[in-house]
């Protein structure tokens, strides 16, 4: 973001030569660079609203419940998920861990390839053997997290009211993580209904494995330019 | 070629089911989108639960830092269009902000914009008295009131590597500060800080331009702010 920013009021300033300008954040960033103390219900939001806007962990999401049918199990894989991504979540902006986040994205779009990858059966085929699905959706988590944290650190959030407002962030990942899931299973649930469902099933995890290589290639052009 | 089991028919969710979710999913996010994404996105809150709730009030900044962007902006390609204008660009912009905001804000900032329009009255006859001698030395006192939300800005003209030494503090709460300087196509931020009630110390200006400071008062009620600047500036503007 700030990257991305810095240039362009660059631009904007070398125009416009004396007049007044303070390089301005606008929207969330905007925001956050204005409040200082304890705000939890803006953070909740905050939260919720980076992870259903965030298309990367959605995808992950989707592939890792496209062959889960029982809430019983949907609910251990989005629990170890949520326990993964939280934990560095915290402890990087806590720590002030701030990785690359060209880096971390590209990773995060390795992860929605091996889960598309693991989906169609691929690790059975190729090494003869099923990779366990929970141990990488936990170890996944972490590297989502590691790319929330890294997003918050560039938001500049004050330290009035750092813990309070991060704890509410967190929180309101996992709401707006339990969101997205409720969308994605009731659309999932009719999909699964209709015979088209097999036939496709294989062809779908394939167009998200594209996708991951997208995100995989886009960030690290990212990274290269940047 | 996959890597689990076929689902039994009992598996999956009832047709009844899923029509059943979809409703809720639908009335769930009306809900959501009045109560919460509206008030905190731009500041709409026909059900006033977003105000309860701490995010209209997000909403609200958002749209001013938007209003106040996009003032700037067209600020700057007026002072384009026509450079004899260049020695008062911030009468415009300070206007083009002020009825943004009255339209965009409207009732809910009713109180702030009524105190913003008595604020230059206050501030400008400051300014008349510290208006340009090319003396080297000079030192001037400003107040500035600003209403809950109002943000302003000020600069001195200084050469590169001039010096001046500066005090200002808050009357009557905290502010947030971005201590900054642009000229000839450079910029460069000094120091930023949130809910502060003050700050001194020199200023050494990193190039020739304008060196200063954008406050604003982001807490419930209006404060004043004090500035005190002493050393080798030409000029002290207020801009916004």
């Amino acid at each position: 973001m700030i990257r991305k920013i810095a240039p362009l009021a660059l631009a904007i300033l070398a125009l416009a030569g004396p007049a007044f300008a303070h390089a301005v954040a606008e929207g969330d960033k905007g925001y956050i660079q204005e409040v200082t103390g304890v705000n939890l219900i803006p953070f909740v939001y905050l939260g919720a609203k980076h992870m259903v806007t965030g298309y990367d962990h959605i995808l992950f999401l989707f592939g890792v419940i496209f062959f889960l049918y029982r809430l019983k199990h949907i609910g251990i894989y989005v629990s170890l998920f949520a326990l993964g991504h939280s934990t560095t979540l915290l402890l990087g902006v806590y720590f002030n861990i701030g990785i690359n986040s060209y880096l971390i994205d590209a990773i995060i779009g390795l992860s929605v390839v091996y889960k598309a990858l693991d989906n169609v059966g691929a690790f059975q085929r190729w090494f003869g053997f099923q990779p366990n699905t929970r141990a990488a959706t936990l170890i996944f988590g972490f590297f989502h997290g590691l790319g929330l944290s890294t997003k918050i650190i560039e938001y500049d959030i004050s330290p009035d009211g750092l813990v309070p407002n991060l704890l509410a962030f967190n929180v309101g990942v996992e709401i707006g993580q339990l969101s997205a899931l409720a969308a994605i299973l009731i659309v999932m649930g009719f999909w699964r209904r209709t015979e088209s469902f097999w036939r496709h099933a294989y062809t779908a995890n394939v167009v998200v494995m594209a996708a991951g290589f997208v995100l995989i290639g886009y960030q690290l052009t990212g990274w290269i330019v940047s | 070629m996959f890597n689990s089991d076929l689902p039994t028919r009992a598996d999956l969710p009832t047709s009844a089911q899923l029509r059943r979710s979809t409703r809720n999913a639908a009335l769930a996010a009306g809900v959501i989108l009045i109560t919460v994404v509206l008030p905190a996105e731009y500041g709409i809150d026909p059900t006033r639960i977003g105000r309860l709730l701490g995010l209209t009030e997000m909403g609200q900044i958002k749209q001013q830092l938007a209003a106040e962007a996009m003032a700037d902006s067209e600020a700057q390609t007026a002072t384009l269009d026509t450079p004899p204008q260049v020695s008062e660009p911030a009468a415009p912009a300070a206007q083009i902000d002020a009825d943004l905001l009255a339209t965009q804000v409207e009732a809910a900032v009713a109180a702030a914009l009524a105190a913003r329009t008595q604020a230059p009255a206050v501030a400008s006859p400051d300014v008349a008295t510290a208006l340009p001698e090319a003396s080297p030395g000079r030192s001037d006192e400003l107040v500035i009131t600003l209403a809950p939300g109002e943000g302003a800005e000020v600069k001195l003209v200084m050469a590169a590597g001039a010096v001046a030494s500066f005090s200002w503090t808050v009357d009557g709460g905290v502010a947030n500060y971005d201590m900054h300087a642009d000229g000839g196509g450079e910029s460069i931020t000094y120091e930023r800080g949130r809910g502060v009630p003050g700050q001194e110390g020199t200023l050494e200006a990193a190039f020739e331009g304008n060196h200063g400071w954008f406050w604003r008062n982001r807490g419930e009620q209006p404060v004043t702010i004090i500035l005190r600047t002493e050393g080798d500036y030409t000029e002290l503007k207020r801009l916004v």
